[in-house]
């Protein structure tokens, strides 16, 4: 019979399947709970993150104290001052409305990277539009035009600025003017410059800037932007339309229309035109108004 | 058990506050502190907003720096040195190790946090700036924020090299502190991978700018105590998912 030799020193057993498969179990549930708790975080946290951008912008002393600060990653910190920019903007467009930083923060941001023409664009067409700060949003592509002398955008966006806001069709022409004779302009800005010095302040011509500045980006943000003023200027037309209409009947039948529709019936207009933010258009008292607030026109 | 742990974290901080590292980074930290009184002069009247944000930045910095290089070599150098055999070759169990190593690294950056807070407001009463307790919020929450770093560094350490591991650790601090831009700029991308992939890693990475309350306690702004809760917890809980992966990684080691 042979005995069984057993080893003196017990070799300590393999951790088994359950505790191989607990820290697991637990690192997966630490996981949910960090989730859960940034969801929380995010939560109560989201007014305060914004108030935060606001006052991060406030105290970016200038572009040129970010410009050393950031030594070599300049371009860098200028994307970010891009992303905090358009993150200011989106909040302040689905809220207020008001852009008090806007100018501050594409200063900042075009002091960082003076190349950077889609903040000149963007920076320009919201400040004078949405901030209604035409003159900063021009002093903005002047500098733009001093670091990119060659870029013809910028000096057709300072003269259609003039020409829109500023009624300044002098200064509107020189600049389309300035745009026209830099490589890969496009022909219809010699065009622009002609029409400017004509003094034209016809819808139809603004119609067509506006689609010239929406081919001209690839900014979502830009080009909506484009739609509302597009939308805008056919509102004014259908409203001018409209109450042109209600004038001639009330010229013709010495009384106001009851309604519009009764402006159809007569053949004062063919029909009533579309409202373009969604709401309809009605008559008060002979005035013809529509249901959009103004606040939310444009 | 208790005994055990204690020991190791003991140990580690002995053995840390020996390091020619930490001396130099504590000197050089109170030294950035006080050049903000060279930089008083240039501040144009908001001395006491650049001496606190230079403070608040430099005690943060220098706290990331000893958790980042002294942490990345905890447990390695261990391994190197061939010490750990002696270790676990005591009755220490492996988790023991990994929560005493890290323990120890918190006490040392607790004690140098202390003495650069201290330094931190003897400036601030030489500069006779009003030393509110307020901005102690601001290194509370700083850390925790080391809570997180600390156990990642462990993490790294427990499998890499020194130099890789803090060089890693830095890049999760970095990240950390930029995931949430991350996100917004793919939410731009019109690809719904992209966004899925900064969605998860917007919440599997450490989101270390819940803890950054800098700017509210220099400008005095309210904070938010459920948003200061919920970080706190959020910082416990991740140290200790980040903790379990170590230990669970350090047992598949063999020695």
């Amino acid at each position: 019979m042979v005995e069984e030799i057993k080893p003196r020193v017990s070799v300590p057993a393999r951790p088994g399947w359950l505790s191989n498969l607990l820290p697991v179990v637990f690192i997966i549930w630490g996981f949910v709970g960090v989730y859960l708790l940034q969801l929380a975080i995010d939560s109560t946290g989201k007014e305060r993150m914004r108030e935060k951008v606001v006052a991060e912008l406030m105290y970016f002393p200038s572009g040129k104290f970010v410009r050393e600060a950031s030594i070599e990653y300049q371009q860098v910190a200028a994307d970010f001052v891009w992303l905090r920019g358009i993150q200011y903007y989106g909040y302040h467009l689905m809220t207020d409305r008001k852009y008090e930083w806007l100018g501050h923060v594409f200063g900042i941001l075009t002091t960082l990277d003076p190349k950077f023409i889609g903040a000149y664009h963007f920076g320009a067409l919201t400040l004078a539009w949405d901030a209604h700060k035409p003159n900063e949003a021009v002093r903005l592509l002047v500098r733009g035009m001093e670091a990119n002398p060659t870029n013809w955008q910028l000096p057709f966006y300072a003269g259609f600025i003039n020409y829109m806001l500023l009624k300044d069709y002098e200064a509107a022409g020189i600049f389309f003017d300035i745009a026209s004779k830099l490589p890969g302009a496009w022909l219809v800005v010699s065009r622009w410059a002609a029409v400017s010095v004509a003094k034209a302040g016809r819808s139809e011509a603004a119609r067509e800037m506006w689609l010239d500045i929406y081919r001209s980006t690839e900014n979502k943000a830009l080009r909506k932007l484009v739609i509302r003023q597009l939308s805008l200027l056919k509102f004014n037309d259908a409203l001018k339309g409209l109450q042109q209409a209600v004038d001639r009947f009330h010229e013709d039948k010495g009384r106001f229309p009851r309604n519009l529709q009764e402006l159809v019936r007569t053949g004062y207009v063919g029909k009533i035109p579309e409202e373009p933010f969604g709401g309809r258009f009605f008559l008060e008292g002979g005035k013809v108004r529509s249901s959009t607030p103004p606040s939310r026109r444009g | 058990m208790f005994g055990r742990i204690s020991g190791i974290a003991r140990n580690t901080f002995r053995e840390a506050i020996r390091d020619k590292v930490l001396l130099i980074l504590l000197v050089f930290a109170i030294v950035v502190m006080g050049s903000a009184k060279v930089i008083q002069p240039l501040a144009l009247g908001e001395e006491s907003k650049v001496i606190k944000d230079l403070g608040l930045g430099a005690i943060t910095f220098f706290c990331v720096l000893i958790a980042v290089l002294v942490g990345g070599r905890l447990v390695y150098k261990e391994m190197e040195k061939r010490t750990i055999y002696i270790m676990l070759a005591k009755p220490v169990r492996r988790w023991e190790f990994i929560l005493g190593k890290y323990l120890g690294l918190m006490a040392v950056l607790f004690v140098s946090m202390l003495i650069m807070t201290a330094g931190f407001y003897i400036i601030l009463l030489v500069s006779g700036i009003p030393a509110s307790a307020y901005l102690l919020w601001s290194l509370l929450m700083t850390a925790f924020e080391l809570a997180i770093l600390t156990a990642v560094a462990i993490l790294f350490s427990s499998f890499v090299p020194p130099i890789a591991s803090a060089v890693f650790t830095f890049a999760v601090y970095f990240i950390g502190h930029l995931t949430r831009d991350l996100r917004l700029l793919a939410a731009m991308s019109p690809s719904a991978v992209v966004k899925g992939i900064s969605e998860f890693l917007y919440y599997v990475l450490p989101n270390l700018s819940n803890f950054n309350i800098k700017g509210e306690v220099v400008h005095d702004v309210l904070l938010n105590p459920q948003a200061l809760a919920l970080s706190a917890l959020y910082a416990l809980v991740y140290t200790a998912t980040l903790l379990l992966i170590s230990v669970a990684i350090f047992r598949r080691k063999d020695f």
